[in-house]
């Protein structure tokens, strides 16, 4: 694909198209195109998306089935006080949505998707499947060497499935290659805190999501041309509160949602959508042991989320209130999923801290094919109103 | 320094549209519009009632310090920032009757009661459910079965002495109750005043929910000039002991306008004190 002189809305068409395809059809083109090639699915919130690309295969993110996905067989294998991502996610696969898939990796992130890969190991019993864990110490020689070991088992897992080894030259190119990625996706981020009004939150959602399905070097072309289309448009300014929204790392809102809460009078300056995409805060060195300087990117220059250990408690919380400064929030929205353990269990916590620093907030939770938005706008609404009339300066 | 702000209040219904100057002294209303929605596009029907206000005050566009939209009017381009109903409405409230410390507001599908002080500032609020049958779209069909006009609605339904009871849980239900007395002789009277009291019932329900206990309740919204059901709102408190006075205005549909234009131009001022005033509203102060 090359640079196209399309406009944000012609982008962000294309990009919905993708996010609508629940048979994933541009990663089933990309590997019909050549013999040998291979899609290895991942879910929330990280894996090290360079070993799969390193391995000639295409890493697809897969982050349940949405709202239009009628989850019939998948509530066979959950109870009823679990989320529903796990749920959609088996509906896809139950019903061939993801028959093309060779591989499936489910990271550390809660019991539930932990369990979900043994599901998955006894349905699909011909899908390389791996629980992919991380370390939760981070200390170089205890937590980095457990994890440059899940890496290495995870590149032999790998190789297997396509029958030819991965180099640590290949590794380092595909390091460059998503480094570039996760520049490209901090500019983006960059530009939406500077200026909201540019890039609304429903289209930078929807890009991040192109993402999951489209060839890393493609996504990077598709965030270089948006940027560019966003900068160059103009779009009105609206009086709106700033805010960051939190909690909403796995299963993924509705996007009615997300554009309930714009809509209500918010700019939504930060969050912690598909983290995957920025988990690395800067560039991983490309000389070196590849393995080893991804290890110590993981343990030292990795971001906060709930599903991430923080054994300091003083350091609880720090995350978001730096979150809220650096991008001049004004409040925060923690919405997550029902029943979503990290992020429930997590909130209290968080909004202590900021109660600590005089920083408003609101909480609600969702459903991914949660369907009525007026709860939402009314929360949001209200939440902006209090921010813009009655804050202090 | 002198400053235009407008008010664009998208309903279910109608739209309404205000402008204010604000300098020194009180705001002073300069103009105001209601337009019934009829299956028209509202957002076009709101720029053109904006856009006629202006005509009508020799005003352009780049004199208007702030435009402020409520109701559905978010998506309203023109538009420098938008408030809540809830906020707009109660501010809009307490600039009609400065007494007033709880506002009920019915439109067309929905009935809200907030609490508020004499800022205009809300302090608590509750909404209706997602049932339509205290809402004024439900009295609209009733009316049109009973082959009355709107505007009778109100004197008809206080001369009803006998109201019949209707169900205050489903309108569908409600409906059928209504074609059932219809069948059986009920006078249009009495099945009004029996609606207005099932309404009325709901909204005190409301009022009671936000701990208003003193001032005005003021109603406000589409149905704020329906005479039966104000004085049956009255009724349903009182039967509660309450000491709220339920009253309304002759303005009163237009008080979720009001709000959005001054609280647009309190936004103004704040803005401008803390040095913020961008592209949203910088340079269209007069």
């Amino acid at each position: 694909m090359t640079v196209t002189n399309r406009g944000t809305a012609q982008i962000t068409a294309w990009c919905q198209e993708l996010f609508d395809d629940l048979d994933f059809t541009v990663a089933r083109k990309w590997k019909a195109a050549a013999p040998g090639r291979g899609v290895v699915a991942y879910m929330p919130v990280y894996v090290p998306r360079e070993l799969i690309h390193a391995a000639g295969m295409l890493p697809l993110g897969i982050l349940g089935g949405g709202e239009n996905l009628e989850v019939i067989h998948g509530d066979a294998y959950y109870q009823s006080y679990i989320c529903r991502i796990p749920r959609s996610t088996l509906e896809l696969g139950i019903t061939g949505k993801l028959d093309f898939v060779d591989g499936f990796l489910f990271p550390s992130i809660c019991d539930v998707i932990r369990n979900l890969s043994g599901i998955w190991k006894l349905l699909f019993p011909k899908v390389y499947v791996r629980y992919f864990d991380v370390p939760q110490t981070y200390v170089d020689d205890t937590g980095g060497s457990f994890y440059v070991q899940e890496m290495q088992e995870l590149r032999e897992g790998l190789e297997h499935v396509t029958g030819r080894k991965i180099t640590d030259e290949a590794l380092r190119d595909s390091i460059a290659v998503y480094n570039q990625n996760r520049r490209l996706i901090r500019d983006l981020y960059a530009l939406r805190s500077r200026a909201p009004w540019l890039v609304p939150t429903s289209e930078l959602y929807l890009l991040l999501r192109a993402g999951m399905v489209l060839p890393v070097e493609e996504h990077s072309q598709l965030v270089t041309e948006y940027l560019a289309a966003a900068q160059a448009e103009q779009r009105p300014m609206r009086d709106n509160c700033r805010v960051v929204m939190n909690g909403l790392f796995c299963e993924q809102p509705p996007l009615n949602l997300i554009k309930a809460i714009e809509m209500s009078g918010c700019y939504v300056v930060d969050d912690d959508f598909m983290l995957v995409t920025r988990w690395l805060l800067d560039d991983v060195p490309v000389a070196g042991d590849p393995l080893q300087n991804l290890s110590t990117a993981f343990l030292h220059r990795s971001m906060e989320t709930s599903a991430k250990y923080q054994p300091d408690l003083a350091q609880k919380g720090k995350y978001l209130i730096d979150s809220v400064r650096e991008n001049g929030a004004e409040g925060v929205i923690f919405a997550a999923p029902s029943f979503c353990d990290p992020a429930l269990l997590e909130r209290p916590m968080l909004e202590t801290r900021l109660d600590a620093v005089d920083v408003p907030h609101i909480g609600f939770k969702y459903a991914e094919n949660s369907g009525q938005m007026q709860p939402v706008r009314e929360q949001a609404g209200t939440f902006a109103d209090s921010i813009k009339l009655w804050s202090t300066p | 320094m002198r400053k235009i702000t407008a008010g664009i209040d998208v309903g279910t219904g109608c739209v309404k549209a205000v402008l204010f100057e604000h300098g020194e002294g009180a705001p002073r209303w300069l103009a105001r519009a209601c337009e019934r929605i009829r299956q028209r596009d509202p957002y076009q029907l709101a720029e053109e009632a904006y856009l006629g206000l202006l005509a009508e005050q020799k005003l352009e566009r780049k004199d208007v310090a702030y435009v402020a939209t409520t109701g559905d009017g978010e998506n309203l381009t023109f538009a420098t920032g938008h408030f809540y109903s809830m906020t707009t409405h109660a501010r809009g409230a307490v600039f009609l009757d400065a007494s007033t410390r709880a506002v009920v507001d019915v439109g067309a599908l929905h009935g809200r009661a907030m609490r508020t002080d004499g800022r205009g500032k809300v302090l608590s609020y509750k909404m209706t459910s997602q049932c339509a049958s205290g809402s004024g779209q439900f009295l609209e069909n009733i009316a049109r079965y009973l082959g009355i006009a709107q505007d009778e609605i109100g004197a008809l339904s206080i001369q009803g002495k006998n109201p019949e009871k209707v169900s205050s849980i489903c309108a569908v239900l409600a409906e059928t109750d209504v074609i059932n007395m219809v069948s059986r002789g009920i006078s249009a009277s009495n099945i009004l005043r029996g609606i207005h009291v099932s309404m009325a019932g709901r909204l005190a329900s409301l009022v009671k929910g936000v701990a208003a206990m003193e001032g005005t309740v003021l109603m406000t919204g589409g149905l704020a000039l329906d005479q039966g059901l104000v004085a049956a709102t009255q009724e349903a408190l009182a039967e509660t002991r309450s000491p709220l006075v339920v009253r309304t205005h002759p303005d009163a549909i237009h008080a979720g306008a009001i709000g959005a234009a001054l609280w647009g131009a309190f936004r103004y001022d704040k803005l401008q004190a803390r040095g913020q005033l961008g592209g949203q509203a910088a340079g269209r102060a007069a």
